[in-house]
């Protein structure tokens, strides 16, 4: 029943909030941060387990229930969306703050769906209902309708065969009800199609190099709030689906595919790093980013390994941490310059000591610092790919993490060191809400970097 | 001359002529009544036929279906008319081609 | 995994909270200067050298922890902290080569902190450079106390930051952003090399610690440890400027002077030496290994020492002379003469530090002039800082007697000694490279302290082309008003010096006396001691050799700077000297150039490759082209779509006729 709960009332609030049209920022905020933080108290609860629902709702042409609840690996996932939801709340700074917390808080009800759905034809169905308050959002206060259609387009696509894929699922086995469950394994000339209809639109959400492209438009072009949420968890959507479905049910056929998956995510991990090396866009730098180190998790993935999947996990993690965390500064950089270009920039540290440091902190942790999460995850990927064998993609990611290196520190100094730019408005320090928002990113940054054990036990189950 | 010696082959050449008629009234001409009443003759083309291999094959299916393409003709007659006469309230004069509402 | 391996650890297990005090004390102090810096104000100093100083008691108070061994071959101090991921399993291991790091880097540490108080009064950020002098010391702890490679590589990425922070202290001026960023880059270079040694460690024995990785190197087979070492040596390389990965060091020199003496001289350049000296049994077993550490190492020593006969700025030429000094430490721990190498770390760490701290008592005196060619006469005006650089001068060049001297003698001589067939081309390396050292040092010292004052003489008679290049300050009407220093200050500069000089002098002595020393016995059980070669020449011999061609490189320096007539026409000889300079070596041997076409250059096209043609014109492209053709298909359908009642009649007849026609005739009729 809570895990229910956990996904309707975030929903209801949110359809509220965007009825209701408040312009009240103070009441909006508060309402939708106790929401987030009751989502996340449900979480902690729910991580003990017995919270589970399920109710049968198709039985022909195969059985299917909306079944919720958690399972060892998608538990930390809700934790990281509620966390990010309750930052990016609280960091919202756009007009009409009603209708976009509104939003925000129905794409966390949907999101939660996805990641506690325990029925594949759930999952599908919260798949696509996740991207219309993106779509919206991108809508109502991007720049241009271009980007919202094609993010839409690009993510639907992946939906659609998400959804044939499931549905072929179904047939094949007879029940979509199967997540969490170890014993179910599908097999059959089908199945390399099904696969590939999964495949592909775990490829696109995440994303991965070459279907990309919609990524750096939409992280560009939505608020940073919602971008956060996007980038730090939508993004895990697609990986989770890789270990929660492909892994669990089809890994004979994960297997022949993880040459193919291996060398896109390399290209992605370079073509990232590259590609961020260059940016004026501050935001579009951490978009870059984005495709260079999810490249690396779905590297670990395809890699079959314990200790590698280990770190997928804490990778994923990490990198939701630490790119909410840099999409909000970079949003508070943009509310306060009017500009993210990274040309115009530059001085702000000397007048803006706290956002600094927090500027400072998010980047480090994503060159993958030892001590944060990055660095764990990073770490604990690459021995296990390299225990797998593939040698080459772990020197490729070490050249990536070199090329990480240069293009965070490029981003940080490039906004906050150097002298004071005499154009720019010089405006106040971060403020207390500011900082409460991006305080539980910091300190689980920390806390993931210096003890990320709880995030590996998961893992076991996946790999035999 | 007894009808029944009449060959089942007249009725289908009668049939095709009436047909081809009632089909050429519609692509060529261009006023709604005229194209109605050529719809009409392509109908009764058709129920010919059925009355005919009715007749040959002593089968009652063929006449029950002239019945049926009967009303339904009515049918077709009375909205075509009534859509004819809703066009002509709007403009003066009635012409197809003045009409393309339906252009994609 | 083998569940029934058996694990080697280090020291002697157990509960020392002492180690735990001495480790996370300087955190303490990071955290609380950083925390409350605009509250606490003046006391952030004395507060973070306390936190240093305590942690420097706590080191001596370990010192019989460290240096015990039991009988199952057990050397110094181990404590089990907590285990990360599982596998993975963290401790704190304090032995005697650790002890030795702990105390340079406390007991120098705490001495630089204390000078810090003085040089950096005044600055507006003062807290924020206690707290990061602080959190370096932790992480350098961090470094040398691991009992692992993974915490030794959360160390060493931690220095690095905290180099970063220190070098770009002063963020506000873009060399420093731009040093502090390439000198990060380059150190993140090296942590990928650790890296990948940690995957193949990890991967042949399941383990990530230094007893378990140790107790099997014998099983890697010759290739898979050429390879760990090399990977080993690539993140030393990178820490200890080692070629070609050394240029960010003299950039390094933007940050604040006593950050230039701790980091960048005493400890966490020598980071190298210590990887190589803690896995001497990984290079003890391979030759190859050794002859490459051992060659790079002399090639350092020697270009840095040549570069630095060719610097004017006073921190530049310390900053190509602890290059190639630790280019010496390598040679030696690389080549198998760990006590060596580990020796010329230890003294270097105190007369370096003095050489550092002695020029920023100058630079503080002059209002930040760092160029030698502007300062000129200074015996007179700073007698103190001439005694400290004079000592440490002495010490650097190898005068016998002095520290230096017999470190720098274990490590020549140790070429020699070690090695299947010796290393005579390192050994007169070794040689050549002491004399120009001795030339460099001695040119700073005369051209600094002897002669007139030249602070006064227009920059461009002597040959200065780019005064703010150069070092040298904007003139003075142009500066900030002079900052008002608290009476003080300067006391607590001058007396760490104070303290140092003694060290620098007398501290070789303890080296002294070859297998008998106190020194030989500290490390008797800590390195491997395989069979020496009995060489031709005797040390003493050596000694001896080096010690005339020091004395030639100082005679060289004496005429050219340092005669009455050098002396008496200084202006033009240093304008000479300047302008005639070879390329070559104004550009450093075009390391940067090469560096940067052939890493930096083609990163930055293949981005701009990627992010303006290949993403929005190819990939985004395809799918564009995608979504046009689905366009251009419905506009085709669409045009049949007339809205004209006929001409759908027609499209109806016409599609009736064809069926009619392909029956009748292509399908062969109707039956």
């Amino acid at each position: 029943m809570l895990a229910l709960l956990i996904i309707l009332v975030p929903i209801a609030v949110g359809l509220v909030m965007l009825a209701v049209k408040s312009e009240n920022v103070t009441t909006s905020k508060a309402t939708g941060a106790i929401v987030a933080a009751a989502t996340f108290a449900g979480a902690l609860l729910m991580q003990s387990g017995g919270a589970e629902i399920s109710i049968r709702w198709l039985s022909r042409p195969f059985t299917s229930a909306l079944h919720f609840g958690a399972t060892g690996l998608s538990i930390w996932l809700v934790l990281l969306l509620s966390i990010c939801t309750f930052s990016a709340i609280l960091a919202v700074n756009v007009p009409r703050a009603g209708a976009f917390i509104g939003h925000l808080l129905i794409l966390e009800g949907t999101m939660l769906g996805l990641f506690l759905a325990k029925d594949l034809l759930v999952f599908a169905l919260f798949w696509d209902l996740m991207l219309l308050p993106v779509f919206f959002t991108l809508i109502g206060w991007g720049r241009h309708h271009a980007t919202a259609w094609r993010y839409f387009i690009y993510n639907f696509a992946g939906g659609l065969t998400l959804l044939l894929a499931t549905a072929a699922f179904g047939v094949l086995y007879g029940s979509t009800d199967v997540i969490g469950r170890s014993d179910v394994h599908v097999i059959g000339s089908w199945v390399p199609w099904i696969f590939a209809g999964f495949a592909f639109a775990f490829l696109v959400k995440t994303p991965v190099w070459p279907l990309h492209t919609w990524m750096p438009l939409t992280y560009a072009d939505t608020p940073p709030p919602m971008v956060a949420v996007v980038s730090a968890v939508q993004s895990k959507a697609g990986l989770y689906g890789f270990i929660a479905i492909g892994l669990a049910f089809m890994p004979d056929y994960l297997r022949d595919a993880a040459l193919l998956l291996i060398v896109l995510g390399a290209i992605s991990l370079l073509y990232g790093a590259f590609t961020a090396l260059v940016q004026t866009d501050a935001k579009r730098v951490v978009a870059y980013s984005s495709l260079s180190h999810l490249g690396l998790i779905v590297i670990a993935i395809a890699s079959f390994n314990v200790i590698a999947l280990q770190g997928a996990l804490i990778y994923m993690i990490a990198h939701g941490l630490f790119s909410a965390a840099l999409f909000l500064i970079l949003g508070y950089v943009e509310s306060r310059e009017e500009t993210r270009s990274l040309t115009r920039l530059g001085g702000l540290g000397a007048q803006n000591p706290r956002l600094a440091g927090a500027l400072c902190i998010a980047a480090l942790a994503a060159l993958g610092l030892p001590g944060l999460a990055g660095f764990a995850g990073e770490i604990v990927i690459l021995t296990g790919v390299f225990q797998a064998g593939w040698m080459w993609s772990v020197i490729v990611a070490l050249v990536a993490i070199v090329l990480a290196s240069a293009y965070m520190l490029r981003l940080y100094q490039g906004i906050m060191n150097g002298p004071q730019v005499a154009d720019l408005p010089v405006r106040p320090d971060l403020s207390w809400l500011e900082g409460i928002a991006v305080a539980p990113l910091v300190a689980a940054l920390l806390l993931v970097g210096v003890n990320p054990h709880a995030l590996t036990t998961f893992a076991q189950g996946f790999i035999r | 001359m007894n009808p029944m010696t009449v060959p089942v082959a007249n009725y289908i050449a009668l049939s095709a002529v009436i047909f081809f008629i009632g089909v050429a009234g519609v692509v060529v001409r261009r006023n709604p009544l005229i194209m109605l009443m050529s719809i009409e003759l392509m109908f009764n083309a058709a129920n010919l036929l059925f009355a005919a291999f009715a007749r040959a094959w002593w089968h009652n299916a063929g006449h029950i279906f002239v019945f049926l393409v009967i009303t339904v003709a009515a049918a077709e007659a009375a909205i075509g008319l009534a859509i004819v006469v809703t066009v002509f309230r709007s403009a003066k004069n009635v012409d197809v081609d003045d009409v393309a509402l339906m252009k994609g | 995994m083998p569940v029934t391996m058996l694990h080697h650890v280090m020291g002697v297990d157990g509960y020392y909270p002492t180690l735990i005090a001495l480790w996370l004390l300087p955190l303490a102090g990071a955290i609380v200067n950083w925390a409350f810096g605009p509250q606490l104000k003046r006391t952030a100093g004395p507060l973070g050298s306390a936190a240093i100083g305590a942690s420097f008691v706590a080191t001596l108070l370990l010192w019989g922890a460290a240096t015990q061994h039991s009988a199952d071959g057990a050397l110094g101090a181990h404590q089990a902290l907590f285990n990360w991921i599982p596998g993975w399993d963290f401790g704190l291991l304090i032995d005697p080569l650790a002890l030795l790091w702990a105390l340079i880097i406390t007991g120098v540490g705490f001495l630089i902190h204390v000078y810090s108080i003085g040089y950096m009064d005044g600055d507006n950020a003062f807290a924020r450079f206690f707290a990061y002098m602080n959190f370096f010391v932790f992480a350098m702890l961090t470094l040398v106390l691991s009992d692992n490679f993974v915490g030794l590589l959360v160390g060493w990425g931690l220095v690095g930051l905290a180099s970063y922070f220190l070098i770009g202290f002063w963020f506000f001026k873009p060399t420093a952003v731009a040093a502090a960023r390439k000198a990060f880059v380059l150190n993140v270079v090296g942590d990928v090399g650790i890296m990948f040694a940690i995957f193949a460690i990890f991967t042949a024995v399941h383990s990530i610690t230094f007893g378990d990785a140790f107790a099997f190197a014998g099983s890697y087979g010759t290739p898979l440890l050429f390879v760990i070492c090399l990977c080993l040596f690539i993140g030393a390389a990178a820490k200890s400027a080692q070629i070609p990965l050394h240029t960010w060091l003299p950039d390094a020199m933007e940050g604040p002077t006593p950050v230039s003496a701790l980091i960048h001289a005493a400890t966490m350049v020598t980071a190298g030496v210590y990887l190589i000296a803690r896995c001497a049994p990984l290079w003890s077993q391979n030759p190859d290994a050794q002859l490459l550490v051992g060659t790079i190492g002399g090639l350092t020593a020697l270009i840095g020492a040549i570069l630095g006969c060719a610097q004017w700025d006073i921190k530049r030429i310390l900053a190509y002379s602890t290059m190639s000094q630790i280019g010496y430490m390598i040679m030696g721990v690389g080549v198998g003469a760990y006590e060596g190498g580990v020796a010329h770390f230890f003294t270097h760490a105190f007369f370096k530090a003095q050489l550092f701290l002695g020029s920023g008592i100058i630079i503080h005196a002059l209002h930040d002039e760092q160029d030698v060619r502007r300062m000129g006469g200074l015996l007179k005006k700073l007698p103190f800082a001439a005694w400290a650089m004079g000592t440490g001068v002495l010490a650097i060049a190898g005068i016998p007697g002095f520290s230096g001297f017999f470190s720098k003698d274990q490590v020549i001589y140790g070429m020699l000694t070690h090695g299947p067939h010796s290393h005579p081309w390192l050994y007169v390396l070794g040689i050549v490279t002491a004399g120009i050292t001795a030339y460099y040092m001695c040119r700073l010292f005369f051209v600094t302290f002897f002669g007139a004052y030249r602070g006064d003489v227009d920059p461009s008679s002597l040959g200065i082309r780019h005064p703010e290049l150069a070092g040298t300050p904007p003139s003075d009407h142009e500066k900030e008003p002079e900052v008002e220093h608290s009476p003080n200050a300067q006391w607590f500069m001058i007396v760490p010096v104070a303290i140092l000089i003694p060290f620098t002098v007398l501290i070789g002595w303890i080296m002294f006396g070859g297998e008998n020393s106190p020194w030989a016995h500290f490390f008797e059980q800590q390195f491997p001691h395989p069979a020496l070669n009995v060489p031709a020449i005797s040390e003493g011999l050596t000694g001896l050799i080096t010690f005339a061609v020091v004395l030639v490189g100082i005679g060289i320096a004496y005429m050219r700077y340092a005669t009455a007539s050098a002396q008496s026409n200084a202006v033009e000889r240093l304008r000479s000297e300047s302008i005639h300079m070879p390329a070559i070596l104004t550009h450093a041997f075009g390391f940067d150039y090469a560096l940067d076409w052939l890493f930096v250059k083609p990163a930055e096209f293949l981005g701009r490759f990627f992010g303006r043609w290949l993403d929005p014109h190819v990939l985004d492209g395809a799918v564009r082209e995608t979504v046009i053709s689905a366009q251009w298909l419905g506009a085709l359908t669409r045009s049949f779509q007339t809205g004209l009642l006929r001409a759908y009649a027609f499209i109806l007849v016409f599609g009736a006729a064809c069926f009619i026609v392909y029956y009748a005739l292509a399908a062969g009729g109707f039956h």
